[in-house]
């Protein structure tokens, strides 16, 4: 009886689990149930580190990530951005991902000044993208200039009063970087180690544990970890988003999961016994 | 026409290109060869026309035309000589540039891993033990031992045997320990992407599709 059914199992289509996936997503994202969310220490710190910027300052906050990742991405913008002017923070934006980097900042930066009132040029600006990231990176430090003579739009730097005296990382206090690649390797190894330069992260999951080492060494402030980290970011926000309504599928997900990694040992073990 | 009709359209071909994709997880096909295809076309196309207008336009063309900084050149004509490789009796004049981006390269790289990542590191790896802190003290400690055993488990220059052997066999626990903590992110993340893929076709696509008709 036993082995009947450990062969069952071990022959269970994997469209099948596709299909209890698929299922698992659907049915929270349809029936959304709240769930709590625990913050964890990093978020909090970067949250904090935030929050103890004296208003009406100029942030660096980066769109390098790639519109593939925008449901862990998008979300921990969304919420920087909303914590950033609440505090009437000015907000300078590049991306070093040329695919979609800084079309998305442009839609989300324009959606999210048109809800905070601000106005471009004066209150934010968006550099856009430039190619070759470690000539970036370290060109900034130098002169923003020589890297971005105009803006994502083709302005000159010059004529945005936000740019008027912001030539280095010396203007910006603090960075903000949102990123779904190794750039973050860069911007430590690059910005922070050589410039000096104060920064936290907000990361895809697939990246995160390797950027746990950057916070214990306080090479970032904080960082958030794919879409839980932006869920925990949100609520200390107080604005529930994206991602906080994905935790529930997320959750379930993940029960799903073990469960078939459960049910995966159980037939492995049991069809072994039978041999 | 309307923006709402736009905007819904727009977002029922993303849908459709979605759903394409998705029916590989069925079988190969031609729909989810189509939104493939449709996808590393288009990729292909916006990096072509973004490197040239903020790169050759804006960084070159532009500064030596207008601005007269006629020092761009050099840059330009190293990039020029890459094309040589399309030429077999000219290609090793690539080489020139070749050996130019590995060169810079590699300073800029050196410089980075050292002063970012091994020494900022290593500092770290034995800072906590002079925090007179039990916990820190404790979680040094860990660190510590992971450090050295995984280190030792990638030595191989000397046999794994004795006490050298069952180091590096702590070493693997740590190692282990952080697959298992790398493997539960990526499942993580992965998940994150369908669901916001599903967020998409139920929330936004329903949602374009109300305003369209409302």
């Amino acid at each position: 009886m036993l082995s009947r059914l450990a062969d069952v199992l071990a022959r269970i289509d994997r469209r099948v689990i596709y299909l209890l996936i698929s299922i698992s997503v659907i049915i929270p994202t349809l029936i959304t149930f709240p769930l709590p969310v625990p913050i964890s220490p990093e978020t909090q710190a970067l949250y904090d580190r935030v929050a103890a910027i004296p208003d009406s300052s100029t942030i660096l906050l980066t769109f390098d990530y790639y519109p593939s990742t925008l449901a862990e991405t998008e979300p921990m913008s969304v919420a920087a951005l909303r914590q950033c002017w609440r505090k009437d923070l000015k907000i300078v934006t590049l991306s070093t991902v040329g695919l979609g980097g800084p079309s998305i900042a442009d839609r989300v930066m324009s959606t999210m000044a048109d809800e905070f009132g601000k106005v471009y040029g004066i209150d934010y600006v968006n550099l856009g993208y430039k190619a070759n990231y470690q000539a970036v990176l370290l060109g900034l430090g130098m002169s923003i200039r020589s890297i971005y003579p105009t803006d994502f739009y083709g302005t000159p730097l010059d004529s945005l009063p936000l740019m008027k005296d912001l030539d280095t990382y010396d203007g910006f206090e603090f960075i903000y970087i949102i990123s779904d690649n190794g750039i973050v390797d860069n911007w430590v190894g690059l910005v922070n180690a050589q410039y000096g330069a104060e920064m936290g992260a907000g990361v895809t999951a697939v990246m995160a544990p390797k950027f746990y080492a950057y916070v214990r060494a306080n090479q970032l402030i904080g960082l958030l970890g794919g879409m839980k980290g932006a869920a925990e970011y949100e609520h200390l926000v107080g604005v529930e988003g994206a991602a906080t309504s994905g935790m529930g599928a997320q959750s379930l997900v993940h029960m799903t999961i073990i469960g078939l990694i459960v049910i995966g040992n159980f037939a492995y073990f049991a069809g072994r016994r039978k041999k | 026409m309307n923006h709402d009709v736009v905007h819904f359209l727009e977002l029922t071909i993303a849908g459709f290109l979605t759903l394409c994709i998705f029916s590989f997880l069925y079988k190969d096909n031609p729909f989810y060869r189509l939104a493939e295809h449709i996808y590393a076309g288009l990729s292909a196309g916006y990096y072509v026309g973004l490197i040239w207008h903020s790169v050759i336009v804006q960084q070159l063309w532009v500064p030596i035309t207008q601005n007269g900084e006629y020092s761009l050149l050099l840059p330009g004509l190293l990039g020029a000589l890459m094309f040589t490789r399309l030429v077999d009796r000219l290609s090793f004049l690539s080489r020139v540039s070749i050996a130019f981006v590995i060169g810079n390269t590699a300073g800029i790289t050196i410089i980075q891993q050292l002063h970012g990542y091994v020494l900022p590191q290593i500092g770290d790896t034995i800072r906590g033990f002079g925090a007179g802190e039990f916990n820190a003290l404790v979680g040094s400690l860990i660190i510590l031992i992971g450090v050295i055993s995984t280190l030792i488990y990638f030595y191989f220059s000397k046999e794994h045997k004795g006490a050298f052997g069952v180091t590096a066999k702590v070493g693997t626990v740590f190692i282990m320990i952080s697959f298992g903590a790398h493997f539960g992110y990526t499942v993580m993340g992965r998940v994150s992407l369908l669901i916001g893929r599903v967020q998409f076709l139920i929330i936004d696509w329903v949602e374009a599709f109300n305003s369209m008709i409302n």
